[in-house]
């Protein structure tokens, strides 16, 4: 997947307002997808399938569920929280957001503070390229070998077997073992003698 | 697959302006077999004059167009069972006799230019891959449509296959993963140089093939065995 790539997270119960955000944010042409949440408890469920950078909520979501939304904070401390405002709410529940976006917010301001809200490490460098390592192991892949007999055969633990095995899943996009094979022999990292049919 | 707008299709709408904003709908004109013209006629006059449910016809051409069923509008009731067997077994007759002889074409022609052994891999695995296809049609055509017209009392040929809606769901997943691991070689990992419309052409039916088999077993998930769990029911009870 992309690592540059910006999710967000809205959180908001009219799908009205979700759209307009929504269409003003991939409008801004950066990098970045939004998902839909009408609940906070969903918000669990999408951060099992994909990792989040920002949240944006309406704080009347989450005004009687204060501690609730304090814990999440505290477990995901890489997320940035906002806050849609388009009534009055109390500082101090405010306060709680690392940014507010008014209803009433011109476009170019709404892309400022998201820009700036979002926390991208810049040393995390794009890299897409499969290590030695892990092209040790799908060579072994291809010619046949299962787990614990790569794990022997490179002198490594069964389990960095498997972390190598998913991340050249995560690299390549190819998650069977023939299309791994095709994607050996295209990056000549196999030649097509040397592998079983 | 070529959607533009998102439109809610309902059935005082003109059929051609709607395949004008979706020609994807084409397609579903095909397997209801509509080779009249069509002119400006609505939905419901298309569906009258060829003797199709309309309530099946408004349901798929929004899967079509993008907007999953609404569970309470599937019911015997409301959706002719018979017209939702007969429609698939449209569609199998397009990846069968359509798609795959297209896609199998294109990668006979790579074999000009490019590398044999690389070839020969793509050709075997996207053989590999349509024979889980035929397989699961199969499958369909010989267990699970035969039990389905059985449970509404038609006449039909006594199977000796236990039908079963868990080994149904099962075969849509692995058809889905090769699938996109076909796509993925051939946009990221695999050059081609020189034969880049050829290429164009396999990825482009790929995804056109991956579009209508993701309708095929929505239709199949979300429509056909709710309205098989009710006739079961209804037998059993009844």
């Amino acid at each position: 997947m992309d690592r540059k790539r910006v999710n967000i997270a809205v959180i908001e119960p009219s799908r009205i307002v979700y759209e307009g955000l929504a269409n003003i944010i991939l409008k801004a042409k950066r990098n970045s997808f939004v998902y839909w949440l009408s609940d906070f408890c969903e918000l669990e469920q999408l951060l099992n399938k994909t990792g989040i950078d920002v949240v944006i909520i309406n704080p009347c979501i989450i005004q009687n569920r204060l501690p609730e939304f304090m814990r999440y904070k505290k477990h995901h401390l890489k997320i940035s929280w906002i806050s849609l405002v388009y009534s009055h709410h109390d500082n101090q529940l405010l306060n709680q957001f690392n940014e507010t976006i008014s209803i009433l917010d011109s476009i170019e301001a709404i892309v400022n503070k998201l820009t700036n809200s979002v926390i991208k490490d810049d040393n995390k460098v794009v890299k897409e390229q499969l290590s030695e390592r892990e092209i040790g192991v799908l060579l072994q892949l291809v010619n046949g070998l299962s787990n614990k007999e790569i794990a022997e055969k490179l002198c490594i633990s069964i389990h960095t077997v498997i972390s190598h095995r998913k991340n050249i899943i995560e690299k390549t996009g190819i998650k069977s073992l023939p299309g791994l094979t095709i994607f050996a022999i295209s990056q000549n990292i196999t030649s097509v003698n040397s592998i079983p049919q | 697959m070529y959607q533009t707008h998102k439109i809610y299709i309902q059935e005082d709408m003109v059929l051609a302006d709607l395949i004008i904003e979706n020609p994807s709908l084409l397609l579903l004109m095909e397997f209801f077999a509509i080779d009249d013209v069509i002119n400006d006629d609505t939905v419901e006059s298309i569906c009258k004059k060829n003797n199709i449910n309309l309530s099946v016809f408004l349901t798929f051409a929004n899967l079509y167009n993008g907007f999953n069923p609404n569970r309470k509008d599937i019911n015997t009731n409301n959706i002719d069972v018979r017209t939702v067997i007969k429609f698939l077994k449209k569609t199998h007759l397009f990846y069968i006799h359509d798609k795959y002889p297209e896609v199998h074409k294109y990668i006979k022609q790579l074999y000009k230019k490019q590398d044999k052994e690389v070839i020969e891999r793509i050709e075997l695995f996207f053989n590999d891959y349509f024979n889980e296809v035929l397989e699961h049609l199969r499958y369909e055509e010989e267990v699970a449509f035969p039990y389905f017209c059985k449970l509404l009392g038609d006449e039909s040929k006594i199977s000796d296959a236990n039908f079963s809606v868990n080994e149904y769901r099962e075969h849509h997943t692995d058809i889905e993963t090769k699938l996109s691991d076909l796509k993925n070689l051939l946009i990221k990992h695999i050059a081609l140089k020189g034969d880049f419309p050829l290429k164009r052409k396999i990825i482009q039916s790929l995804f056109e093939l991956e579009n209508d088999l993701i309708i095929h077993s929505m239709i199949e998930e979300h429509i056909l065995l709710p309205l098989v769990e009710e006739l079961e029911k209804n037998k059993n009870f009844g």
